[in-house]
């Protein structure tokens, strides 16, 4: 796994002197999927809001492609060929869906046009609603505009924090269909979600982290068949 | 009347998109408008009087200087207090006020003073008194509101000032370098306000208070047109002129300062989001 | 000098009842009022008037000015609740400035700008003129201690705590049961109530009142005395408008000794001062000199 494109090595984040993530290291290899899960306050979102820079590490390393970027201010992080998309607020409400696109694309303009092109392509919807302000829309459109705006400038790797949050149950289901359809253009993902047994489904590897650390890292698949895991963390579904 | 409500509008307009623009970005109502266009007005006067040179050329160097002003009392004095309270904030905002509104007086003592323009004979329209002053006026604000509305619409600049106002964090994760977006805004509505000191020195006098006077009628607009919407601010502004202008008619004009906070007053009771702004969700 | 003393500390007296009371409604309440000239002016105007047109005692008059006070409070409060803080600041601010429009117009009842005479005096028959500056410096002192005590009191009560808790949070306040609205407005009131009587205090000390004194920059300094000496610290409040007071009143002093400066450029120079004051306070200590105590749960 040496050749992996996201690294984290011993990785500590949290708010002022209180410590969320410990010492997490994980690798993410390219066009892969791991889907991180856990209990609520296991630290998932945290994890993913330093691999960002939106939370400063206090320790550790993350790599993209081998370039060192822990610590690095967010809007700097956003040029590393990675993107990130928020759980909450993840669109620009008072802009309309063009123009969240278009604001994509703000670390390489002269692409704007082409991208936008692909993204409408990827999306049919969102051409349609090209002038509706994203404070109108619905919560799935929302969250293309939102999984649009972060392929703008075609990312190695997306981070998606709970993408399925707050979406309805038919939704949910498409929502999965887009990852996998992001997935399939060669997007490695790592994503943080709620709906464990769905998101381990379309994933390759899945990681559980409870208390800020990392419990368990295997396959997607033995972790689906795990009697403990799915006693623990999914849910029992007998 | 009309055309004086007109006039008035003209006046407000530019200033009360300035202030949207800036409430937006600094979510806290800053009374230091009040200091920055009385900066305008003087710096104008310096420029055209003692200095000599054509009111077009000194509007123009104003604009520059009030610019440089709000954004160096931004970084000096908001940006490190980011953390304190919108409360703190607008308190450190009137202070700012009448330090500038005191300093300016300290150099140019409280004289009433006005631009060096010729006098002209002012127009005769259906009974209204007009001067070339006026239109002018009104013609500069139209040519403005079009000037931002462009570049807010347009420009890739104007599209990162509206998304770094409504949602910083996102705008950072999307690369954008908000500090640096924040900056220019304050510079452009510091140019808005230079204007404005500029525009008052021509209608109304230029005195250390000019500004302050002018502060709330701008509020009154901006919150009539729903804050944060810089095109609500227009029409806010036109209806602000309209009902200063209606007052006299019925009030001594002394209460016409009062008018803007009534105005704010019963439509902030009745709809806490402006004319035209959409229901925030409270959070 | 000694009389300049004394008349400089009675001042600090108005300062120091004005300033509680913005402390009760925002350091403790959370509740904005940038109105205090026009309370100031309520308990000012409703005392002088009573006593020079309506020839009322001023030992009734007085207290009708803080229950004027205690009124125009309550009314503000219910009206306004809904209202985020940042848009009470402008409505507060709008009901002072109205308030002192209505002086300055309706002349024919206030005099308006050529000032209003007040002949009566609390006791002015039984003590002499020279004692009576001094006599007036303790009556108001007194009245800073009351004032003082309530506060005090209202902050310490269970009261104090719900305030506090609605100051955090108002929606958390109401589902814990606790009438968000009631808790306001008496709050509120009770800060006019407070206002009025530094009014009427102050109407009595000068005897001769009129609308230029209770600009909106009144309540820039009461402000200041807050964020300066700590919010939600009634002791800081004192230390807060005394510095302020210093600073406004004090620099006169080296006005006197130097003629660098003229009289105008003099009272720009303080302003900018204490303008000053507050920002460099703000930096400094953030949360003013004496920092609102943090209340421990279990000592209560």
């Amino acid at each position: 796994m040496s050749d992996a494109l996201l690294k984290t090595r011993a990785l500590q984040s949290g708010y002022g002197k209180t410590i969320i993530c410990h010492d997490v290291t994980l690798d993410l290899a390219p066009g892969e999927i791991t889907c991180i899960i856990g209990p609520n306050g296991a630290g998932k979102s945290t994890l993913l809001k330093t691999i960002a820079g939106v939370v400063r590490p206090v320790s550790g390393s993350v790599t993209v492609a081998g370039r060192e970027i822990a610590g690095l201010p967010a809007a700097q992080v956003a040029r590393s060929g990675m993107a990130y998309v928020p759980q909450e607020a993840n669109v620009f409400r008072q802009l309309t869906t063009h123009e969240n696109l278009t604001m994509g694309s703000w670390g390489d303009k002269t692409r704007t046009q082409e991208a936008c092109d692909r993204i409408y392509e990827m999306f049919p919807d969102l051409a349609r609603l090209r002038q509706t302000r994203a404070g109108n829309l619905s919560g799935g459109q929302r969250q293309m505009v939102a999984f649009g705006m972060a392929l703008m400038l075609a990312p190695k790797v997306l981070l998606l924090d709970e993408p399925s949050a707050g979406l309805s149950p038919l939704m949910v289901g498409q929502m999965f269909d887009i990852v996998q359809r992001v997935n399939g253009e060669g997007v490695a993902i790592l994503m943080v979600e709620q709906n464990a047994i769905q998101g381990l489904r379309i994933a390759d590897h899945g990681i559980v982290m409870a208390a800020g650390r990392v419990a368990l890292q295997d396959q997607a698949s033995n972790l689906l068949a795990s009697k403990e895991v799915s006693e623990l963390y999914l849910g029992s579904r007998s | 009347m009309i055309f004086n409500a007109l006039v008035n509008a003209a006046l407000i307009a530019p200033p009360a998109m300035a202030f949207s623009l800036l409430f937006g970005i600094l979510k806290f109502p800053n009374f230091a408008i009040g200091g920055y266009i009385t900066v305008g007005a003087f710096a104008a006067y310096t420029f055209n009087v003692p200095l000599g040179l054509p009111l077009p050329l000194a509007a123009a160097a104003a604009m520059l200087v009030t610019a440089l002003v709000v954004w160096l009392m931004h970084v000096l004095v908001f940006q490190p207090m980011e953390e304190h309270s919108a409360i703190t904030l607008l308190v450190v905002s009137i202070a700012l006020t009448l330090i500038i509104e005191n300093v300016i007086r300290l150099f140019f003592s409280a004289d009433v003073r006005g631009f060096e323009i010729p006098l002209e004979r002012p127009w005769k329209l259906l009974g209204a008194r007009i001067t070339p002053e006026q239109v002018q006026i009104i013609i500069w604000s139209l040519v403005i509101g079009v000037a931002l509305h462009c570049l807010l619409a347009y420009t890739w600049i104007g599209r990162a000032m509206r998304a770094v106002a409504d949602n910083p964090m996102l705008a950072a994760i999307r690369g954008v370098n908000a500090t640096r977006i924040t900056a220019f805004t304050t510079a452009i509505c510091g140019a808005l306000f230079g204007l404005t000191g500029v525009f008052a020195g021509l209608d109304l006098v230029i005195e250390p208070l000019v500004g302050w006077n002018l502060t709330i009628p701008i509020f009154a607009a901006a919150i009539l047109g729903g804050i944060g919407s810089p095109y609500g601010a227009i029409v806010g502004a036109l209806l602000v002129g309209l009902a200063e202008e209606a007052t006299i008619l019925f009030l001594p004009s002394t209460y016409k300062i009062g008018v803007g906070f009534v105005i704010i007053a019963v439509l902030l009771l009745l709809r806490p989001q402006g004319l035209f702004g959409t229901a925030e969700i409270r959070k | 000098m000694s009389a300049y003393l004394i008349s400089m500390g009675t001042y600090v007296g108005f300062f120091m009842i004005l300033a509680l009371a913005l402390n009760l409604q925002w350091g403790i309440a959370g509740m904005v009022n940038f109105g205090i000239a026009g309370f100031y002016a309520m308990g000012a105007y409703v005392s002088g008037l009573l006593v020079a047109k309506l020839g009322v005692p001023v030992g009734l008059a007085i207290p009708a000015a803080c229950v004027a006070g205690w009124v125009l409070g309550g009314a503000v409060a219910l009206l306004s609740v809904r209202l985020r803080e940042d848009f009470l600041a402008i409505v507060t601010l709008g009901v002072g400035e109205v308030i002192r429009l209505i002086v300055l117009n309706e002349d024919q009842i206030t005099e308006g700008p050529r000032g209003l005479r007040i002949d009566g005096r609390p006791f002015g028959d039984l003590i002499g003129p020279e004692l009576y500056p001094l006599f007036y410096l303790l009556l108001v002192a007194v009245c800073v201690l009351i004032t003082y005590l309530v506060c005090e009191r209202i902050r310490r009560a269970p009261m104090g705590r719900t305030l506090r808790a609605i100051r955090e949070d108002d929606v958390v306040a109401e589902v814990l049961g606790k009438n968000v609205l009631m808790h306001r407005v008496l709050t509120f009131a009770i800060g006019g109530f407070f206002m009025g009587l530094a009014g009427a205090l102050y109407a009595h000390y000068v005897q001769n009142i009129s609308p230029e004194v209770f600009m909106p920059v009144v309540a820039m300094f009461i402000w200041m005395s807050v964020i300066v000496g700590g919010a939600g610290n009634n002791r800081g409040i004192l230390i807060g408008a005394g510095t302020v007071m210093i600073f406004l009143e004090g620099t006169r002093f080296i006005g006197d000794f130097t003629d660098v400066l003229d009289a105008e450029k003099m009272s720009a120079m303080r302003i900018i001062l204490i303008g000053f004051l507050l920002i460099v306070t703000l930096r400094l200590r953030p949360r003013g000199l004496l920092p609102e105590p943090k209340f421990n749960v279990k000592k209560t």
